[in-house]
């Protein structure tokens, strides 16, 4: 069978601002029908590797290629096969939503075979498409713009940070829509600051910071990869202490307790150092998928 | 239009109001204009035809007259219709919110994000944004046009001296003026990140426009700067009297509103578009 390669290359990718760095030396690869997560902090450089993948941005140096073409030079090619959600969201705010969907489809020079499913799962009523977008909620807006960018059914999503702003139930109905897409063969690229969201709908994830990538990795693997808490209670009253072997991780003192957080292969070394000291109670347990994903932050960054 | 042109559909829709009230205002202001010329007696016009002392040449910039057309006359009183500064606000008010729009404005709101990565290309953005502000340069000229020409029809006195085709050639040439100032606007939109540079560029370059040539009619040392002012090829009152079209000063406005709408192209498709 034919390999239709991969549906996003990013290959070596800087964007500077005149002195400023927004992304350097970025690699990504998506597949075709890969759910991709793209983790990062506020400002680490989401957005301009997104921005720079739909074309609003060029590349001061690498390239990037969207389902075999560049989206600036192969814009004709590319533009029609592609829905995006940015992360700053905006729309003509005296336009109805009914005619902002409208105008977009036109844009968009296709039929819009999914709108009135997805205006419906996703609650809006004909009453909100009637109303001005200016009156809309940030989670309106944000409903809006999840139907603009899914209406066409396109083969490939870019979605920046979409669920800002939605409630608990309309995410659980975003969710449903990714799972979907993913079972259907889309290629979905999603940036979030929020892991549990990349956790639940992702099969791989790239996390940056500051501009650079850290690692790209399975969310399975980061799980697995993820550090050990280590609580210690001490029995001397005497609280706050050096901890031998395990000053490299900043622990959290609450008097005669500390807790720290270790990587996993690290675990033993720094036990023996510490069980060199008047310790009274000690537990060893897996951190959150949370910790793992700031523990990366912290870390230096090294590409993998 | 809203299917076959969106973009141009959408810059005019949103800006709908505005355009009818500087329409009608522009309408209102030419039929004031003659009719208050139409009032004026044939003969007792400013101390009577070659009778008194003429007013200043400075006073031509208001005419709209690099030649002999005084103001004390009906070419010269109609050619202040369609030179004074409320026609020239009205002119400057359209073509400055409609080519902030173009580019800059979705730049600064965030709403290009959704434009641009629909399959539009930057080329057709820009085509269909300038044709907004062209078409509604093109509607405030036919309606000053027209009223005036309404107007000079109406009244013996004035059609005697202003020959309708020289209201046609004025309205043409105004219409050449508006793209003058409407090409540099739009550059500017393309290259810019806020609509108030725009506004800022299209108000400077009529109201400095019309200042430098007021500025070198009245003082003689300053007469060559009046090149450089686009009010300088604007003449309806040299044309009302003497109806031809004055295909240099055509060329000249002309020009330089398709430069400015080229290097608006040049300059669009080399940017980034991220607010």
């Amino acid at each position: 069978m034919h390999d239709p390669g991969p549906a996003i290359e990013i290959r070596s990718l800087t964007k500077r601002y005149g002195r400023t760095t927004g992304v350097e030396d970025i690699d990504i690869s998506v597949g075709t029908g890969e759910v991709f997560g793209f983790l990062g902090p506020n400002g680490a450089g989401k957005t301009t590797t997104i921005r720079c993948l739909v074309g609003l941005l060029r590349p001061t140096s690498g390239s990037v290629r969207l389902l075999g073409h560049d989206p600036v030079d192969g814009h004709r090619q590319v533009a029609p096969r592609l829905g995006y959600v940015p992360g700053e969201l905006r729309f003509y705010p005296e336009l109805t939503g009914a005619r902002t969907l409208g105008l977009l489809a036109a844009l968009q020079g296709a039929p819009s075979p999914r709108r009135a499913e997805l205006c419906e799962r996703l609650g809006l009523t004909a009453a909100d498409l009637a109303r001005t977008v200016g009156e809309y909620s940030r989670g309106m807006k944000q409903k809006l713009g999840l139907v603009q960018a899914l209406q066409h059914d396109p083969e490939l999503v870019v979605l920046d940070e979409p669920t800002e702003g939605l409630d608990p139930l309309v995410q659980e109905t975003f969710y449903e829509l990714l799972a979907e897409a993913a079972a259907a063969g889309r290629t979905v690229l999603l940036s979030s600051h929020v892991l549990p969201e990349v956790q639940r709908t992702c099969g791989r994830v790239a996390i940056v910071r500051q501009g650079r990538l850290v690692t790209v990795q399975s969310v399975a693997e980061l799980r697995r990869a993820r550090a050990r808490r280590v609580r210690l209670a001490f029995a001397d009253g005497q609280g706050e202490r050096p901890l031998p072997g395990a000053d490299r991780w900043p622990p959290r003192w609450t008097g005669n307790r500390a807790e720290l957080l270790v990587p996993p292969d690290e675990v033993v070394d720094a036990l023996r150092g510490l069980l060199a000291l008047p310790v009274a109670d000690l537990t060893v347990e897996e951190a959150g998928l949370d910790e793992a994903f700031l523990d990366l932050y912290r870390s230096p960054v090294e590409k993998t | 239009m809203r299917d076959r042109f969106p973009l141009l559909w959408l810059a005019l829709h949103r800006r709908r109001r505005m355009l009818t009230a500087l329409v009608l205002g522009m309408a209102v202001f030419e039929l004031l204009i003659v009719v208050i010329a139409g009032t004026v007696p044939h003969g007792r016009m400013f101390g009577g035809d070659g009778g008194g002392r003429t007013p200043p040449s400075a006073f031509k910039a208001f005419s709209g007259s690099t030649g002999s057309v005084s103001i004390g006359s009906y070419p010269g009183l109609v050619g202040a219709g369609l030179t004074h500064p409320f026609w020239i606000a009205l002119q400057v008010t359209a073509i400055a919110s409609l080519s902030a729009a173009a580019v800059a404005a979705d730049v600064e709101s965030g709403t290009i994000e959704l434009v641009v990565v629909r399959p539009v290309s930057r080329a057709r953005l820009l085509a269909e944004r300038t044709a907004a502000p062209v078409l509604a340069a093109l509607a405030l000229n036919a309606v000053a046009t027209l009223t005036v020409a309404a107007g000079v029809a109406l009244s013996p006195d004035m059609h005697h001296d202003v020959p309708l085709r020289g209201v046609f050639i004025a309205g043409l040439l105004g219409w050449a003026l508006t793209l003058c100032l409407l090409g540099p606007a739009l550059a500017v939109s393309a290259a810019a990140r806020r609509r108030a540079h725009v506004l800022g560029a299209a108000i400077a370059l009529g109201a400095v426009g019309f200042a430098l040539n007021f500025v070198a009619l009245a003082w003689s040392k300053a007469g060559p700067l009046r090149y450089a002012s686009p009010f300088h090829y604007y003449t309806p009152g040299d044309i009302l009297a003497h109806p031809t079209v004055p295909w240099g000063s055509l060329s000249v406005l002309c020009g330089v509103g398709v430069a400015g709408i080229a290097a608006a192209f040049a300059v669009l498709l080399r940017r980034d578009l991220a607010p």
